[in-house]
């Protein structure tokens, strides 16, 4: 099995790698560019602890070939820091509770950070939705409630100055 | 979790991936989103020497309506199909179905429609790892002349899981089967085999390109009945979906489908015709349930995560609400 050539823009910096066919994007970021948010949970698309956000979208990173992402825009949890600030949906996450163990947190805040790209004013609905695929053991999930809400408004105000 | 080997191919158009499927068959296996098939990779349940990527091939994404039909492409995103004016229009039954798939972050981006239509059909003794499926034994998938779920069974008895699967069949859809010699468009109707091995009616130098479903003539009132064991991340225990028109308060057509209850979904033509021409009355969505009951249980197999019994009786439940809500009863 030849290694193939990869090129993709992971957290805004252009990245060329080779990898084999099997190798999935969550093993790529993971195992190769020490992204070590992107987590393996089930390995099999249930839990979203892999999530990352593919071209704005939230994918497994676990069920992406990392072959399929060739040329695409990848974000990590490590890329929403701006120059040692955390995101707002982090700040959010960490000032209300919203983070027990940690484990779902990086998968949490990526599907979140997906939701509130398209709807910059959810619903509870809409936040419910946006975080099914995501599991939490901890069980932590309506404090996720709050913060989604919270940095949303956050955001809002952030944009409105 | 790691996959096991394979050769990657990402052809721009799709006679490069054609002639690649012409050689390679049924050792090459098509790659939309892959969220079922990298799980199945995963499990070690398929072994293709190769995976064709369609990501590079243009023309199998994008909905077109033309002035009878409405074609969506086979490799279009779920939640594209989902949020296209037109579908949203014309077919809001597949809108409720297709948010009802799995979860948004998990399906809706990366899952497609064809990927959907074609689900792999699942079995509670199949989908497993290696590790669990090395105590049970082989079965018809796996290598064996015998069924787990159903002893002594000449075919594999897998649940055909699609919850697009009953919408589109009801919507009296078909779907275009493209070859290197020329292409072909099969009503839905004759497109499930009804074995769980082999599931679909697509030759092995095929791709499936487009699922065509036709503008309704007057306006359809409808339901889309589904039960899961959660509201999310859940393939469907049992899915019901009907189509009707009503004119002149007489039920003008109706297209009455349970699936996920066997291999291939069931049309319950007994209960459209007794419904058919008639006034709709509340008896009909007790008639329907009854001829759902009977149905599901000459074919429901003790092989999903709910006992048989539940499912037969949860099919009939399913055609009484479907018949139910779009009778308006």
């Amino acid at each position: 099995m030849r290694k193939q050539l990869l090129s993709l823009t992971v957290n805004g910096d252009p990245v060329e790698l080779a990898v084999p066919p099997n190798y999935t994007l969550q093993e790529a970021l993971r195992n190769d560019l020490g992204l070590k948010g992107v987590k393996e949970g089930c390995s099999e698309g249930v839990c979203g602890a892999c999530t990352v956000l593919m071209n704005g979208a939230p994918v497994r990173a676990c069920l992406t070939l990392a072959l399929e992402a060739e040329g695409a825009d990848i974000v990590t949890i490590e890329g929403l820091s701006k120059e040692g600030w955390l995101h707002p949906i982090q700040e959010a996450f960490v000032n209300l509770g919203a983070v027990q163990c940690g484990f779902c947190t990086p998968g949490m805040i990526m599907a979140s950070k997906a939701l509130l790209d398209r709807i910059p004013n959810p619903t509870d609905d809409d936040i419910e939705a946006a975080l099914t695929g995501n599991f939490c053991r901890c069980t932590g999930y309506a404090k996720m409630r709050v913060a989604v809400r919270t940095a949303a408004r956050e955001l809002q105000e952030k944009a409105q100055d | 979790m790691r996959l096991p080997q394979f050769e990657y191919f990402a052809p721009v158009s799709l006679e490069d991936a054609l002639k690649l499927k012409d050689q390679m068959r049924t050792s090459a296996w098509i790659l939309a989103g892959g969220t079922d098939l990298v799980v199945n990779l995963k499990h070690r349940l398929l072994a293709p020497a190769a995976l064709i990527s369609i990501r590079n091939i243009r023309n199998l994404t994008g909905i077109d309506l033309t002035p009878d039909t409405l074609v969506i492409r086979a490799g279009t995103a779920l939640a594209q199909v989902a949020s296209h004016p037109a579908v949203k229009e014309h077919f809001p039954i597949l809108v409720k179905a297709i948010n009802s798939i799995g979860a948004m972050a998990i399906q809706h981006f990366r899952g497609t429609i064809g990927g959907n239509l074609c689900l792999t059909p699942r079995c509670l003794f199949y989908n497993q790892s290696l590790f669990w499926r090395k105590g049970k034994g082989s079965c018809h998938r796996t290598g064996a002349k015998d069924c787990l779920a159903l002893k002594g069974s000449e075919s594999c008895q897998s649940i055909c899981s699609g919850d697009t699967v009953p919408v589109l069949l009801a919507l009296s859809a078909s779907v275009r089967l493209v070859g290197l010699g020329g292409s072909r468009v099969v009503p839905l109707t004759e497109f499930f085999s009804g074995l769980g091995e082999s599931p679909y009616h697509i030759l092995p130098e095929e791709i499936l390109t487009e699922i065509r479903i036709p503008l309704p003539w007057a306006p359809i009132s409808w339901s889309y009945q589904r039960l899961g064991m959660r509201s999310a991340v859940d393939f469907p225990l049992v899915n019901a979906a009907a189509v009707a028109v009503l004119d002149k308060g007489k039920v003008e057509h109706l297209r009455l489908v349970i699936s996920a209850v066997g291999p291939a979904p069931v049309i319950l033509r007994e209960a459209e015709k007794e419904i058919k021409g008639a006034q709709p009355e509340p008896r009909m969505a007790d008639r329907a349930a009854e001829i759902a009951l009977r149905a599901a249980g000459g074919v429901v197999v003790e092989n999903a995560i709910q006992s048989r019994d539940y499912r037969v009786k949860m099919a009939g439940v399913m055609a009484r609400r479907a018949v139910k809500e779009a009778l308006r009863l």
